[in-house]
């Protein structure tokens, strides 16, 4: 059963970020950060008349002495936002040791940029188990168990909580619409962020010659010879594949980030920065 | 093991056939890939290749050879035991109507029969099998051949023995026939077997002698003069008394006549005056031992007339013509006739359809040769086979005046040397008159034939030939199993059948109808369409199987000491057969289960 087994010393070394949070206000419980709501936190929001029942403290006496109508302001929420970790635990995604390995590290570099953000985080793996809280770094080595026949994405329903910041990793190499895809992901969410693990092989191949190529998860099994052409043709499709995760990326308002396995975890936290999705605490 | 079909060991060639596809498979160096579908589009090799090496042995590899081990055995129907055996009784049934005489319990030969077989059938156990035979002129197999036992109980039930008297001779060759090496035959008769028994059989008499009365010969005639028609009936009475009966004759639904009589130990005979006109009448006697032979169906006959034009020139010859004809019944003079006598002079001119011409004296001149008259005294060579001449032998005869006759002409009937004295001109291409016609190359003023034996004989003999050609049937009452022959006048516009009871058969389109009296007999309608054209009468009338005196019960020989029918019950009858199933169709299931998703889509 493959698992990762994640450097942590190196990944702690790399993470002194947290999650970007977005512009606009969020929901989630009483926190640090203002919500959508009305709450009471010191940022005015509006004035509204005067209810039986509503917290004197809060009448504006300034204004009935200016009106003689009691009006009572209304303040920001302070909440602290809602983090759904969704990893792709496919056996695509341990295709090699090296991609299990940069994946428990890319896992563990988003795990500390959560933990980092004063939230409220859950690892999501699939529909069929409930998802996981995440309280320390290194709670996500009990879910990163690379051996589903079905990448998580691929199934309709996943457990989000409304309003969450919603964190995507993958491969995203299973047949998909990405349009679709993105938008599902995206509904009721407070911000999406997708971050696409592959191989350097995976997406740029090279001649090999005659092959059995068999598909990790379903199995299936297509002999062929690995040549220019093939290769061409191959590159062509993967790069329509991810320019069209990053179109529907960008037009549901997620941020997306393709990491190539091998690349040292401090830059992927540079890269990851670069793109948005992280911010230095 | 045993195979039921070794040739279908040929099947196991599948097993080489799978292990070369494996063998010579392509098999690439695998590349596990997490996004196969981006590949898939692209150009993919053959799966077929010719690279050798070393054959993996793979599960696919053996669930393949499994299951093409077990439908080759399938299919060479491997069996782990032999066929059973089974005890084959093949059992012979007299099936003369004698069988169905009822004694004073009102039980009959056929029911003992039935409970003998039946009990026979039980002591050879369920898994018997039967073949029962019919006897008759024609044997035919009732039940089998090899029947289970409960398919010759139901055909058992429906034997009704109602033929009439025949030799078991070619029932008891059909039997053994039926019964080989394999099994047992057992003959059920009411008669004892003759002399010597019948080896390798048990002969199971079951009658009982009894008393019967019975027609055994029945007539209905019409007499042409005074128009009165009577039935004329043959009576045996196979008893030591006089036996008392009460005969009634019926038409339709109204009774015509009843009358009691005593009928004399023996045969005797009895006549019943008819009204003239009625239609077929039911004669019937009271009910004895025997029902089948106390009642009969007779057809009012009517009897053809044939029509008669005599041209012949007064003289000795012509009046010796109309005194033989005088002698004869059913003939009356006509115009236009049946029969034509004349002129031989004339034979060549045209004739009225439907008239057959009888020339007498010097033929036309076309058909004649050089030369003089002549007498003969013989010997003359007779066409004996020719209706014309049954029963003539011209002994004495001076047959005079015969004319030289051309070659070719006319087909001889009677000749001396190469002479033609009787004969048919031949059709040519200007003569193709299918009416017949028959020259008599004869002088009939100056020979003795008209004094002779043979004259009546010979007019009689050409009524009789003008007679059976008239349309209508030859006869109208039949015993069964008689050939019946009907004539019509004109080619049929519609299917011809005939019914007899519950007897209904089409017959081949044609003026000439011949087929043979159905069995029960009764009234026989000949139909065209739903035209009923004739009514005939077919009756039982058979003297031996009224004759119950000579029925007796006894057993004589034994069944046969033999080794029994091997007998294949189907291959859901053996294990073998599932097991193989079973394993064959797991391992298609199993191994289809285990192909990789690519292999199926491939």
């Amino acid at each position: 059963m493959p698992t990762s087994s994640i450097d942590w010393p190196a990944v702690r070394a790399a993470a002194p970020f947290r999650l970007a949070m977005p512009r606009t206000p969020i929901g989630g419980r009483v926190g640090e950060r203002l919500g959508s709501g009305t709450g009471s936190s010191l940022e005015f929001q509006d004035y509204r008349p005067y209810a039986p029942g509503d917290d004197l403290r809060h009448v504006d006496w300034a204004a009935y002495a200016r009106s003689e109508l009691l009006a009572v302001r209304l303040y920001r929420e302070e909440v602290a936002p809602r983090i759904d970790l969704v990893l792709d635990i496919s056996r695509s995604m341990a295709v090699t040791e090296q991609k299990l390995r940069a994946y428990g590290e890319l896992s563990g570099l988003l795990a500390c940029a959560c933990t980092s953000t004063v939230a409220d985080t859950r690892i999501i793996t699939t529909s069929a188990v409930q998802p996981q809280p995440l309280h320390v770094p290194e709670d996500i080595e009990r879910v990163l168990v690379c051996d589903a026949g079905l990448s998580a994405l691929e199934e309709v329903h996943l457990p989000f909580r409304r309003r969450s910041l919603r964190v995507v990793v993958s491969d995203f190499l299973f047949p998909h619409d990405a349009d679709v895809l993105v938008s599902r992901l995206a509904r009721d969410s407070a911000l999406l962020t997708i971050v696409q693990l592959t191989l350097r092989e995976e997406a740029e191949p090279v001649v090999e010659g005659a092959r059995r190529l068999v598909d990790v998860e379903d199995r299936g099994e297509l002999d062929m010879v690995i040549d220019e052409g093939a290769i061409r043709d191959y590159r062509a499709r993967f790069s329509r594949l991810r320019l069209g995760l990053s179109r529907a990326a960008r037009r549901a308002g997620a941020r997306f980030a393709h990491v190539v396995a091998g690349t040292p975890i401090r830059s992927v936290a540079r890269e990851l920065a670069a793109a948005g999705i992280l911010e230095s605490c | 093991m045993i195979f039921t079909t070794p040739l279908g060991l040929l099947a196991l060639l599948a097993i080489p056939a799978i292990v070369a596809i494996h063998l010579f498979r392509r098999r690439f160096p695998v590349r596990p890939v997490a996004g196969l579908f981006l590949w898939q589009i692209l150009r993919q090799t053959p799966e077929g290749g010719g690279r050798i090496a070393r054959l993996p042995i793979t599960t696919s590899l053996i669930l393949e050879c499994l299951a093409a081990l077990a439908l080759a055995l399938i299919l060479a129907g491997a069996r782990l035991s032999s066929a059973g055996v089974s005890q084959h009784l093949v059992v012979l049934l007299d099936d003369s109507a004698s069988m169905a005489a009822v004694n004073a319990r009102g039980e009959s030969a056929r029911d003992r029969a039935v409970r003998r077989v039946l009990r026979e059938v039980d002591r050879l156990g369920a898994g018997a099998r039967v073949t029962l035979v019919l006897s008759g002129d024609r044997p035919s197999v009732l039940s089998g051949p090899a029947a289970f036992a409960v398919e010759a109980r139901r055909a058992l039930a429906t034997w009704k023995p109602e033929a009439s008297h025949h030799s078991l001779a070619l029932g008891i060759r059909l039997a053994r026939e039926l019964a080989g090496r394999t099994g047992t035959l057992m003959v059920m008769s009411d008669v004892p077997p003759g002399a010597g028994g019948e080896s390798g059989a048990l002969w199971v008499s079951v009658g009982e002698p009894l008393a019967n009365v019975g027609i055994t010969a029945a007539q209905r005639t019409l007499s042409p003069e005074d128009g009165r028609g009577a039935v004329s009936l043959t009576l045996a009475n196979h008893s030591d008394s006089p036996a008392r009966r009460r005969v009634s004759v019926s038409a339709g639904d109204k009774n015509v006549l009843a009358r009691d009589l005593e009928l004399p130990p023996g045969v005797s005979s009895l006549t019943l005056p008819l009204p003239p006109g009625l239609p077929p009448v039911h004669v019937a006697f009271s009910d004895d031992a025997l029902l089948r032979d106390n009642d009969v169906v007779l057809a009012e006959p009517r009897p053809h007339v044939v029509g008669i034009e005599n041209h012949l020139r007064e003289g000795r010859g012509s009046q010796a013509l109309i005194k033989a004809l005088g002698a004869l019944s059913g003939v009356t003079q006509a115009e236009p006739g049946h029969l034509v006598f004349a002129d031989a002079g004339d034979l060549d001119r045209s004739q009225s359809p439907g008239a057959w011409r009888v020339g007498f004296g010097r033929a036309p001149a076309a058909w004649l040769a050089k030369g003089e008259p002549r007498d003969f005294i013989g010997p003359f060579v007779l066409e004996k086979r020719h209706p014309l001449l049954l029963g003539m032998t011209l002994d004495g005869v001076v047959w005079a005046g015969a004319m030289p006759l051309a070659a070719g002409a006319v087909r001889p009937l009677v000749s001396a040397g190469d002479q033609v004295l009787i004969g048919m001109p031949a059709l040519t291409a200007a003569r193709t008159r299918t009416e017949p016609e028959i020259l008599f190359n004869l002088d009939l003023d100056r020979t003795n034939l008209i004094r002779s034996p043979d004259w009546p004989i010979l007019i009689s003999n050409l009524i009789e030939m003008r007679r059976q050609s008239l349309p209508g049937p030859e006869r109208w009452n039949y015993r069964v199993g008689e050939w019946v022959r009907v004539r019509l006048a004109r080619d049929p516009k519609s299917p011809l059948r005939f019914r007899c009871g519950a007897v209904e058969r089409a017959l081949p389109a044609g003026r000439e109808l011949e087929f043979i009296a159905p069995s029960p007999g009764g009234l026989l309608q000949v139909l065209e369409g739903d035209e009923m054209l004739f009514e005939l009468g077919v009756n039982f009338l058979d003297e031996y199987e009224t004759n119950l005196r000579h029925q007796a019960t006894a057993d004589a020989g034994e069944l046969a000491d033999v080794a029994g029918l091997r007998v294949e019950s189907g291959p859901a009858s053996d294990p073998l057969f599932w097991l193989l199933l079973t394993i064959g169709g797991s391992a298609i299931v199993v191994n289809w289960c285990l192909l990789p998703q690519g292999s199926k889509r491939a």
